[in-house]
């Protein structure tokens, strides 16, 4: 029964992570954006459940107050209305996923608009000190999501018997993340797919060629945030909570590094590395989890494996830097159907 | 009153910590992501020092000025140097600094937890507001952070200007394959740089706790502000550097702490990041070399033209 639990564990966080890393691989592995905001679309996706679906729902119900015991009225009721009739979950859902999508979108787009013309350092900077600035106003600001205390989330599976309530979430997760596979490796196959490359080797020859690399670059942000602000709906409706304080603590690095580690481990500029990236993570991770209090009481000291998870990953990611910076699945040239004629031809 | 003696205070601190960001900035040209994490590595020696020995954290600015530079160096030569002698590009070693930066994290969490089952209190949140003194109806901590930052600017001065590294290393910034035609030891000037970097940042981190409560987010969000500083002053230059810590730094305190009055809402106070945020953007937008790259003497000349 542990052993199954800690697959389920493995194939959740293994779909949020392809669903974030794929999109992140668009921005840096394909056009080359160092983008260190990547924590800001899922929290983005989170907020827009917890704050902007729930005050939709506040209105539909005519709920009054502030929005902490407005969302466990709201939470209360859906709740029950779920129990019965499954199309409202569904509906629910789906309407979360698409208002994540546009305002994912739209954040993306605007998020990049101060540095797109920068240089890599100082858009790695602005982008981190953007998403660093959102999520210190989401924790301070109780209007938002609530502050400190946070915002309860319906659930939308209460139709399924508890007993496979969880595995049916994976499935959804697992299922989202193939949607968000097939959508970004039909569109690198496609001349934008190859414009981005174009983009990240050489900006100047680009230029010359009469592209405007800052509309590329904005429109690149703005498919990457829309589709990593669906893991933050997910997420979201795994938790059933939307807690600001864990968007502070840990919004970087499980959202923004990680990511990262994912793609570098896997392979950048390339989808299947990365699925393979975030599956070998995901396990990695769950097992440190699953055996941390066999590791912490084998060290005999009062230390809590969150911090040897950290210190783990960190030197994984320096080790990867050094000895594998091309990562597990090295990528490959665009082979298109003209030049395959051509090498054919020459033989 | 009190209000402006923080701003002093605070921006006191942050141009030290901007000084050492655009410092290894101009040697290395890396980011670093992890400067926040070298500062609170500062507070954690003064509280370590003051809880375990007694010493008071002022004594202890001369040991963490040490320890902070050794971090930096060592950041250096493990993580840094290899990386580059490998022809890393330059998101690669940013990506090191923030996987470094991880790290420190993690031991941060350990090393607070073992020290909290040492002298039995919790250290993941500390302050040391208790252990001000008032001089003349000042508080002791703006006459020592302006002291420090005296100090550290004199010294600065004197080594670049009036020794034969300051000009080897000034010549390495400038045209780092030039100088090493002529004989000067580029990768000494940077490791040194690394050095001062990590022990600026590692006393400015001893005084912070004076300032603010030191939480694990901490170093998280105070690169917000370094980076805004070192973006002001242009990211590649000492003098940009001081004046971006005192602009952001005032800014932070005095914009949020006129608004809060203005609008009668306390809450406010806390948006200072937002400050830092807007005068990041504004920079980019007007000005994206900062300070350092704005023509002066024009500006001057097309002033008098009017």
């Amino acid at each position: 029964m542990e052993i199954l639990s800690l697959i389920l564990n493995i194939l959740l966080w293994f779909g949020l992570y392809v669903i974030v890393s794929l999109s992140l691989n668009v921005e840096y592995g394909y056009c080359g954006i160092p983008n260190f905001g990547k924590a800001l679309s899922v929290i983005v996706g989170a907020v827009v459940v917890g704050g902007v679906v729930t005050r939709i729902l506040m209105a539909i119900m005519g709920i009054h107050g502030d929005i902490v015991s407005g969302s466990s009225a709201v939470s209360g009721e859906v709740n029950s209305i779920v129990q019965n009739d499954p199309l409202y979950g569904i509906a629910l859902f789906i309407l979360s996923l698409i208002l994540a999508v546009i305002v994912g979108t739209v954040v993306g787009a605007l998020f990049i608009l101060p540095s797109a013309r920068l240089k890599e350092d100082y858009l790695a900077i602005t982008l981190l000190a953007i998403a660093e600035t959102f999520t210190m106003v989401c924790y301070y600001n109780p209007v938002i999501v609530g502050s400190y205390y946070g915002v309860s989330v319906p659930n939308i599976f209460a139709f399924v018997p508890s007993s496979i309530r969880y595995p049916v979430l994976v499935g959804v997760v697992l299922l989202m993340a193939l949607v968000v596979y097939v959508i970004l490796s039909r569109m690198v196959n496609t001349p934008y797919g190859r414009l981005l490359k174009a983009v990240r080797e050489n900006e100047d020859v680009m230029k010359a060629y009469g592209r405007n690399i800052m509309m590329i670059r904005i429109k690149t942000m703005a498919l990457g945030s829309g589709l990593a602000s669906i893991a933050g709906v997910l997420l979201t409706f795994y938790t059933l909570r939307v807690q600001p304080d864990s968007f502070l603590n840990y919004g970087r690095t499980f959202w923004t590094f990680f990511p990262f580690l994912i793609i570098l481990l896997g392979g950048a500029g390339n989808n299947r590395g990365v699925v393979l990236g975030s599956f070998i993570f995901a396990t990695l991770w769950e097992l440190v989890d699953f055996y941390k209090d066999n590791i912490v009481s084998a060290l005999h000291l009062p230390v809590e494996a969150v911090w040897l998870e950290y210190i783990l990953f960190g030197v994984l990611m320096l080790l990867i830097l050094f000895y594998k910076p091309e990562g597990l699945i090295k990528e490959k040239p665009i082979i298109t159907k003209p030049i395959k004629r051509i090498m054919t031809k020459r033989g | 009153m009190s209000v402006l003696e923080g701003a002093l205070i605070y921006s006191n601190l942050l141009a030290l910590l901007a000084l050492g960001l655009t410092l290894t900035y101009m040697t290395t040209a890396v980011p670093n992501f992890a400067q926040g994490s070298f500062a609170v590595f500062g507070s954690y020696v003064a509280l370590t020092m003051w809880k375990i020995w007694g010493y008071h954290p002022y004594q202890s600015i001369p040991i963490a000025f040490v320890l902070g530079g050794l971090l930096g160096a060592g950041t250096y030569i493990i993580v840094l140097k290899p990386l580059i002698k490998r022809g890393a590009n330059v998101v690669t070693l940013m990506i090191a600094t923030l996987a470094l930066d991880l790290i420190l994290l993690g031991f941060r969490g350990i090393y607070a937890g073992l020290l909290g089952s040492l002298i039995k209190q919790p250290c993941e949140m500390f302050m040391f507001t208790y252990l001000v003194r008032y001089v003349f109806g000042i508080q002791d901590i703006l006459l020592v952070s302006f002291s420090v930052i005296i100090v550290t600017l004199i010294g600065l001065f004197l080594l670049l200007y009036k020794t034969k590294f300051g000009i080897a290393l000034r010549a390495s910034v400038e045209n780092p394959m030039l100088s090493e035609i002529m004989g000067v030891d580029v990768e000494k000037t940077r490791l040194f740089s690394w050095f001062l970097s990590g022990a600026l940042a590692s006393m400015a981190g001893v005084l912070l706790p004076f300032k603010q409560e030191i939480v694990p987010a901490t170093a998280e969000l105070i690169i917000v502000s370094i980076f805004a500083s070192s973006i002001v002053g242009g990211l590649s230059s000492i003098a940009g550097a001081i004046f971006g810590g005192y602009i952001v730094g005032m800014s932070e305190s005095l914009v949020t702490y006129s608004l809060s009055i203005l609008t009668n809402n306390a809450g406010l106070l806390v948006y200072g990041k937002v400050v830092s945020l807007v005068i990041i953007v504004i920079t980019l937008l007007v000005a994206p070399s900062g300070l350092a790259g704005i023509n002066w003497r024009k500006v001057i000349r097309w002033r008098s033209y009017r």
